[in-house]
């Protein structure tokens, strides 16, 4: 057993970020070899704590770690309190999982950055400490502070390392989660007003507030005449102020998730991005909306997500619709898939708002899925990015010819992310979607609707597949006939083992069931 | 054992598509053998039924409040299927070995045989609807992977993308009738099922759910076995190459619709069950009426496979499960001999006028004679044409005679406009007789066309191609169905599923439909030398699903006109609204500077100057002349006692 597991997790990368910047300039070639080294070491650590989560153990969660951080005292309005606080369950394990084998993936495929490899590789580690600190806080405003560290990092990395309209889609995508923070914040400042530490408030005889999520969790810790009280009827702008307060953390996250129509940032982000930071950025940045609903949103205001359970199902419904009309319309392979995640994140709403076992765990399942498997897609663009600058469809045709191994790769991509069973993707639409059958809160028809999106995926990913892949081979650039090569070995080092964790999750989701159950049959409670 | 059945295709796959071209010399026979060994184990299991294994169950997935579970289950309708699939696979892949001998590929071929065999029979002895669902994605793959074998002929790659997309839209409909059996009945194990439905069926309020359920999952059988509106896909997989249109687009992979229906028709509600017969002859109706106008040998097959399974699918409806099962069985047999005679007469003709470029070798009016350059193939054709067109003594007549007396029962009991539908099955019959004898004449008999004989004589034809042709053409014979050449009631499959009468009508139909056959045949042969070519009906108001489209225009562009306006919508109206937003605030924050640089800024420079101007005002009292600070001071201390003073 190591102790303080967590906080390894998230300051190992910080550690490495420091490293990289001690060593000179010289050393370029240390910088990638760093950053592979601290990101195997990231998969390991979380390998040991896949290896020592107890799943049937009672706690809800393990491998606390709390330190008192700030405490002042705030004189009427009672004493502040924010806690280091970490610790994980169900719902974030596979989630820690899913960020150390992206991070490791796009480590691999950073190998092609050369310029400026110091700022690359230090902000790189710095995304990933973040991005994991997001996932283990069980403060809030600690949760916060890595939530909005993130933004950093990954700015930069778009905004510098990015392709030609990288300054408006590194600030498009800054200041649409900026404006999502504020929301966020507006909410964490009106909670930590009402809600209370029970323990520390009867030691000490006096009202002490808390960020502590744990607690916040629990109706009867709110003071009775706060603002954001269950038992409370204070309204604003004529809407009870929980659920303003619920709207306002769901514009937050939504933005995050993406959700129609609060997208827009995504495919521009991802057209301008370099590839690795492509692939971090659907593989784990949108899961942290997704987690963000799941941890903070749904818990702190069950009222409201049971209320507005329709809006919430029609908006992840519109997401996969949407999304997947849009993915058929693109040319640009990377905004394809930007729109096709855009309508894969759609399942986790669903199956969020569906508020039954299988569609939660279906979501939880949807966003390990979507994040192997986006990142293998993006991966793939990038290979062919690589050699030719070039990710237009109609510029290729009959590719398999040329590349056959890649060729093949791509199609089991594709046909994963259209939801072949066996595949992932299969299984968390699946279960998404039953979700939305089983429950009580969305009518029939809407779930029916969702599964125009697994038409349109077929339509759109085996449409680009055969106009990109299939026919007699021509490239619109002549010079681009000797470019396209297949894989590398450092290329199919990064593909086959995302593709044959995708097979094997599909065919045994188990894996990721077994961790998710427990948490969630008890998480599920407080919406019935 | 059942893992068995399901393992040896799959180790078949993995090991083909793993050891890649150089298992090009062996791929063939190596497949060929791992289906006959299924075949010998089916034959077993068949033979044997007291034997039959166990059912397996795995656990799939467990949540706290359900059990999500795959079972396999072998029964009686199962292992019939086993051995279709089993024989009719391993002839194909036989005559493959040679039809395929040319083909850098050919590894990969077998391997997605072997792929689809897989697939193929996980459907077959799927124990619920859920793990059916997996095969049944699975068998799609193969066949998308089949029909664009070859790769880099756009038209197939075209048609492999359609068929695709058009079973997904079945299979979305089939996906959302296995949640919502989920959502009432809590499992889709047929086993459980059954004594639920039962129960069900019992309660009136209860009908309009089973209704939507047996309609939805029905959805699955409309993609998969090519009935209106879905069918369009069927004619276009004939891009694919010829054994893979026997094996799939005619004997088993469409067959897999109609065994769906059987396994589900416990659950059909009347209403459900009205509706299907009205799919399939509506299906049955306008694949045979389009044959008809075909020139393109393969493709009038694939019209005849849509009108049969159009049959299969009224037999259903109407309540004849056994019967409908029956033609499933003949036709599987007789279907994919006359598939593989088309593909040994398209090897033939291709390989004469290789040389000669836009030479069509499918068209059936670039043909005739080809009765002295492939006896053989004339023989078997000959057999399975007759079975196909319904003549006596072959076992076509047989099964098409159980469901037709079958329609017609159902159809006395109904009275009214009931009877019109025995009567358009007895009329799509008539013009199945009639297309089959003029592909018969115009490929056979009538005088050569471009086909040089003096050449022909020569070519031989290998053993691998000519035993699955002979084994086919002679199970299209009745005597192994039923000793009785006019009545299968009496023959064995129907003793298996204890179903001992084909209906009361059967004399009327016998007589009815032989009268049809033969007419339609003798008109049919006798009009085979004018030719169709009026060109098929179209209907506008339908989005091109179910008619003959040129290359790229499909469903996927007037779907693509629409995503792009959506997406068009998405740049214009949601980014551009962010944009204005972004706008507006770049402007709000100049103004904002405007009056910062003026009012906030100036009233700081205004209070900056204030203070300079009263220090400027002031300084003068600072001249450094202790004197006057005396002044001050004193001046200072009077006013201080003047004002506490007062």
């Amino acid at each position: 057993m190591i102790p303080s597991l967590l906080s390894f997790l998230i300051f190992l990368p910080l550690v490495g970020a420091l490293v990289i910047l001690l060593i000179p300039n010289a050393q370029k070639s240390a910088f990638k070899w760093i950053t592979l080294a601290f990101c195997a070491a990231e998969l390991v650590l979380c390998g040991v704590l896949y290896g020592q989560y107890q799943i049937n153990s009672a706690l809800q969660y393990q491998f606390l770690e709390k330190a008192d951080w700030i405490t002042l005292s705030l004189g009427s309005l009672g004493t502040l309190s924010i806690d280091y606080l970490l610790g994980i369950d169900g719902i974030s394990l596979p989630l820690v999982l899913l960020t150390a084998i992206v991070m490791l993936v796009g480590a691999i495929s950073s190998w092609t950055i050369e310029s400026r490899p110091k700022a690359y590789f230090s902000l790189y580690l710095l995304l990933t400490s973040s991005v994991m600190g997001c996932f283990l806080a069980l403060d809030f405003f600690l949760f916060f502070l890595f939530f909005e560290f993130m933004l950093l990092p990954m700015y930069f990395l778009i905004g510098l390392w990015g392709g030609p309209r990288r300054e408006y889609a590194s600030l498009k995508f800054f200041l649409y989660t900026l404006t999502g923070s504020i929301l966020i914040l507006i909410v964490m400042i009106a909670l930590y007003l009402s809600g209370i530490d029970p323990v520390e408030s009867m030691a000490t005889q006096s009202i002490v507030h808390t960020f502590d999520l744990r607690y916040l969790a629990n109706g009867h810790n709110y003071l009775p005449d706060s603002i954001l009280s269950p038992t409370g009827e204070v309204e604003i702008l004529g809407l009870p102020s929980r659920m303003l307060a619920f709207w306002l953390l769901f514009i937050g996250f939504a933005i995050k998730l993406p959700v129609v129509p609060l997208h827009t940032w995504l495919p521009d982000a991802h057209v301008e991005a370099p590839t690795p930071v492509s692939v971090v950025l659907a593989g784990v940045l949108l899961k942290i909306g997704g987690y963000g609903f799941l941890r903070i949103a749904y818990p702190l205001f069950p009222d409201a997500a049971n209320e507005y359970a329709f809006v919430l199902g029609a908006l992840g419904v519109l997401s996969i619709v949407y999304g997947g009309f849009n993915a058929l319309a693109q040319n640009d392979l990377k905004k394809m898939i930007a729109y096709s995640s855009v309508s894969h994140m759609g399942f986790v709403l669903l199956g969020l708002a569906s508020l039954t076992t299988e569609g939660v765990n279906g979501a939880v399942y949807q966003m390990v899925s979507h994040g192997i498997l986006s990142a293998l897609l993006f991966l793939l663009v990038g290979v062919l990015y690589d050699r030719t600058h070039n990710r237009f469809v109609d510029n290729y045709r009959g590719l398999l010819i040329k590349m056959p191994l890649f060729a093949v790769m791509t199609g089991m991509a594709f046909f994963a992310s259209l939801g072949l069973p066996g595949f992932s993707g299969f299984v968390g639409e699946l279960f998404t979607l039953m979700g939305g059958f089983q429950s009580k809160v969305l009518p029939f028809w809407l779930s029916a609707t969702a599964t125009l999106g697994i038409v349109l995926a077929a339509g759109y990913f085996l449409w680009t597949f055969q106009r990109m892949f299939l026919g007699p081979f021509w490239a619109k650039k002549s010079q681009d006939l000797l470019l396209l090569t297949d894989l590398t070995l450092r290329e199919k080092i990064m593909l086959v083992p995302l593709a044959l964790l995708a097979l094997l999750l599909g065919i045994f989701p188990n894996l990721i069931f077994n961790l998710s159950d427990k948490t969630i049959s008890v998480w599920i409670k407080i919406f019935e | 054992m059942l893992s068995l059945l399901l393992l040896l295709p799959f180790l078949g796959f993995v090991v083909l598509f793993g050891i890649g071209q150089r298992g090009n010399s062996w791929a063939g026979w190596l497949a060929a053998a791992t289906t006959l060994a299924g075949f010998m184990v089916s034959v077993s299991f068949f033979l044997w039924p007291d034997n039959q294994p166990k059912n397996l169950v795995f656990e799939w997935v467990t949540l706290s409040n359900q059990n999500f579970t795959l079972s396999f289950q072998l029964d009686k309708l199962g292992s019939l299927m086993l051995l279709v699939v089993h024989f009719v696979a391993f002839l194909v892949q036989l005559f493959s070995i040679d039809y395929m001998r040319h083909d850098p590929n050919r590894w990969r071929y077998f391997a997605f045989l072997q792929l689809f065999i897989f697939a193929m029979l996980g459907i077959v002895l799927a124990g619920n609807l859920l793990l059916m669902y997996v095969f049944w994605e699975l068998v799609g793959l193969a066949s998308y992977l089949l029909i664009g074998f070859w790769t880099e002929k756009p038209r197939a790659v075209w048609a492999a993308k359609k068929a695709f997309i058009l079973n997904r839209i079945g299979d979305a409909g089939f996906l959302i009738g296995i949640l919502l059996l989920f959502h009432y009945a809590k499992t889709t194990d047929f086993a459980e099922l059954q004594p639920l439905v039962a129960y069900t069926l019992q309660l009136e309020e209860r009908t309009f759910s089973l209704t939507l359920v047996g309609l939805l999952l029905f959805c699955g059988c409309v993609g998969k076995s090519a009935q209106w509106p879905l069918s369009g896909w069927l004619p276009d997989a004939m891009e694919g190459p010829t054994p893979v249109s026997a094996l799939i687009h005619a004997a088993t992979m469409v067959a897999a619709g109609i065994f769906l229906l059987a396994r589900i028709h416990f659950l059909l509600t009347p209403t459900a069950l009205l509706v299907i017969t009205i799919i399939g002859t509506i299906t049955m109706l306008l694949g045979a009426y389009r044959a008809v106008f075909q020139t393109d040998i393969k493709k009038l097959l694939a019209y005849s496979t849509i009108s049969q399974l159009g049959l299969m699918v009224l037999g259903m409806g109407i309540n004849a499960p056994v019967a409908s099962l029956f033609h499933l069985f003949t036709h599987a047999f007789f279907k994919a001999g006359l598939f593989l005679c088309a593909g040994a007469v398209i090897h033939y003709v291709s390989h004469q006028e290789n040389n000669k470029p836009d030479f069509d070798a499918q068209d059936m009016r670039q043909m005739g004679g080809l009765r002295q350059a492939l006896p053989l193939v004339f023989v078997c054709y000959t057999f399975c044409a007759a079975a196909l067109a319904g003549l006596p003594l072959f076992s076509g007549f047989l099964s098409k005679d159980a469901i037709l007396s079958a329609v017609l029962g159902w159809a006395s009991q109904r009275g009214g406009l009931a009877y019109l539908i025995p009567a358009l099955g007895l009329f799509s019959a008539g013009l199945t007789a009639f297309y089959v004898a003029r592909q018969w004449r115009l490929v056979f008999l009538k005088k050569p066309q471009t086909i040089d004989l003096e050449v022909n004589n020569k070519q031989k034809t290998h053993f691998v191609i000519q035993l699955p042709l002979v084994l086919l053409a002679a199970l299209s014979v009745f005597v192994w169905f039923s000793f009785n050449p006019f009545d299968a009631s009496a023959g064995w499959f129907f003793g298996i599923f204890s179903e001992k009468t084909t209906g009361d009508f059967h004399e009327i139909v016998a007589v009815a439909s032989v009268l049809v056959a033969v007419g339609g045949g003798v008109f049919g042969y006798r009009t085979a030398y004018q030719t169709f070519e009026k060109p098929l009906p179209d209907w506008g108001f339908w989005p091109s699903f179910d008619k003959q489209t040129p290359n790229q225009a499909f469903i996927i562009p007037s779907f693509r006109a629409f995503a792009q306006r959506l997406h068009y919508f998405d740049q214009r109206v949601i980014d551009l609204t962010i944009n204005g937003l972004g706008y507006v605030g770049v402007i709000g924050a100049h103004v904002l500077a405007r009056f910062e640089h003026i009012f906030v800024d100036g009233s700081v420079n205004a209070l900056a100057w204030l203070a300079q101007f009263a220090g400027n005002r002031t300084r003068s009292l600072q001249n450094g002349q202790i004197q006057s600070y005396f002044v001050v001071a004193l001046l200072g201390l009077i006013g201080f006692i003047i004002w506490f003073s007062t």
